[in-house]
């Protein structure tokens, strides 16, 4: 190795090492948890739906704001805000949108999330959980805390549900939007974000 | 025939390039979809340009080098015209899994990779894999 | 701001000039590299030569890490670089096949146009049978439709996946091509 290749090294391991410590990326939440802050009426909190808006009327997360990211970057935040973005479901072409920082460098809120699995989550953990006939305890114990915010956000709660209709994973099929077809709400979503083009390689 | 430069600076040089790629087109480099592009009769892509670029820089960079020259590079044990049906065989079955993959070591492994892309991480896995699997079964070719 | 692609500093013609150029910096650096000669490529996989893993290793590292500071400083937007998609199942088997292939062949697409235009006939032979590859795809590309379409999972990282930031993503795979180096490097010890 001559010095050439260790200061090359150096500076990857350095560089690298920094990036690990250095993200303006927002983390992420998980459905129950924003539904316990959006019961507890956590006035800090500021939801955001990031959808067209065809489709934020349709149906939203309760206490959430339509915008698109031209808009959060232009909102004059305080700093001591909790955001949460929120799209169709996370892993998806509208998943640029969703995984796009805005400009919250500067002065933004204090802490950035995304719902990572999207509205899809909201709903098979929130709204609409689901037990199947041979849970587990542990689902047991998931969904008597899900019903609770089914009950006061105004969905229904299933139990005795067969397993391939309880949605696991990333993969969330099976979860129905209550409202138009979701293969159109897909395309829209594709639509509702940054100019990422496709592009062969 | 001046020897070849070291493959840490020559990395460097083609992450150089590739950042370059990213800041001017918004995009990294490829290979695959030129041949592609080519197939359907379309020359005005960025691959096919780019492409034609590579040929022109390997073109250059032998030429300055005493490397440029006719010859047909295999292992000890094997013909020229074996070399050929191996080259013209591998390139079939790479051909086939680039598109599969939608992109190749270029475009998958490197440009997708240096992006963190999960499918460019699984190709690169996969890639390195089978080649290892794959290598003593055709040594003949190269040993 | 970069990429001026996509901010509007660079129109779709000043786009299509830039690959050439890129093309160019490219196959120079693949040829300095020895990476158009298929036996040291090939010698990666009998571990006798490892400068593929060197040269990809390295040029990943320096692109993923120039384009994530350059986000970070905000010089690059990161968000409007092209990221490939992700097909969990195609891209592994094709990754997969791409491997055998290129044992087999001994260049990869890009390497091939390098080795051709130095000169090498095996080079315009890898050239001929990736475009029949693509051609048998193509014929075959209805039937296998539902499988080439499967496990899609879009334009995602693998630190999405993970549900770990960006840097961290970046810090693993620093260290992974790290320690890859120092092993590439003592196995060239222990065959010396």
């Amino acid at each position: 190795m001559t010095r050439l290749h260790r200061v090359l090294a150096f500076v990857a391991a350095t560089l690298g090492s920094a990036a690990a410590f250095n993200d303006a990326n927002p983390g992420y939440i998980s459905a129950p948890a924003l539904a316990d802050q959006i019961m507890r009426g956590d006035s800090t909190l500021r939801v955001f739906d990031l959808r067209s808006l065809a489709e934020y009327r349709e149906l939203h997360i309760p206490t959430a704001t339509h915008a698109t990211l031209e808009e959060l970057s232009r909102t004059p935040f305080t700093g001591s805000e909790t955001v949460v973005l929120y799209h169709l479901r996370s892993f998806d072409a509208g998943a640029a949108a969703v995984r796009a920082r805005p400009r919250f460098r500067l002065k933004g809120p204090r802490r950035v999330y995304l719902l990572r699995e999207g509205l899809y989550e909201w709903i098979a953990r929130v709204r609409e959980p689901r037990l199947a006939a041979d849970a587990s305890d542990a689902e047991r114990a998931e969904f008597e805390r899900a019903s609770l915010f089914s009950r006061f956000f105004g969905g229904v709660a299933r139990t005795n549900v067969a397993r391939s209709e309880v949605s696991t994973g990333y993969w969330t099929t099976g979860v129905q939007l209550p409202a138009a077809a979701s293969s159109t709400t897909e395309s829209n979503a594709r639509q509702a974000v940054l100019q990422v083009r496709r592009r062969g390689c | 025939m001046k020897r070849y430069s070291d493959p840490y600076l020559a990395g460097v040089g083609i992450g150089l390039v590739l950042l370059t790629a990213y800041a001017l087109a918004g995009r990294g480099l490829g290979a695959s979809g030129a041949f592609s592009s080519v197939l359907a009769g379309t020359f005005d892509d960025w691959v096919v340009l780019e492409l034609a670029g590579v040929a022109a820089g390997g073109l250059v960079s032998a030429r300055l080098s005493g490397r440029l020259r006719r010859a047909i590079e295999r292992g000890p044990q094997l013909t020229a015209s074996g070399r050929m049906f191996a080259a013209i065989g591998g390139g079939a079955v790479m051909g086939f899994g680039a598109k599969l993959a939608r992109g190749c070591t270029s475009g998958q492994a490197l440009t997708g990779g240096a992006l963190l892309a999960a499918g460019s991480w699984i190709f690169i896995a996969t890639c390195f894999a089978a080649g290892y699997a794959a290598a003593p079964v055709v040594r003949r070719l190269w040993r | 701001m970069m990429p001026l692609s996509e901010t509007g500093a660079l129109d779709p013609r000043g786009v299509l000039l830039t690959a050439p150029l890129i093309g160019f910096g490219f196959g120079w650096f693949l040829e300095r590299g020895g990476l158009g000669d298929a036996r040291k490529l090939t010698g990666q996989f009998y571990l006798n030569d490892l400068t593929v893993f060197k040269v990809l290793f390295s040029a990943l590292v320096t692109a993923m890490l120039g384009a994530f500071w350059l986000d970070r400083i905000g010089l690059l937007d990161l968000d409007l670089v092209y990221l490939p998609e992700t097909w969990v199942l195609p891209q592994a088997i094709g990754g997969a096949l791409f491997g055998v292939g290129f044992v087999i062949g001994g260049l990869c697409p890009g390497t091939s146009c390098v080795a051709a235009a130095a000169g090498r006939l095996d080079g315009l032979g890898v050239i001929g049978g990736m475009l029949l590859g693509v051609a048998s795809f193509d014929a075959v590309r209805e039937w296998i439709r539902p499988f080439y379409e499967s496990t899609s999972l879009g334009a995602v990282t693998f630190s999405d996946l993970a549900g770990i930031s960006r840097g961290a993503g970046v810090a693993i795979v620093t260290g992974i091509a790290l320690a890859g180096f120092a092993i590439a490097s003592r196995i060239e010890r222990s065959r010396s």
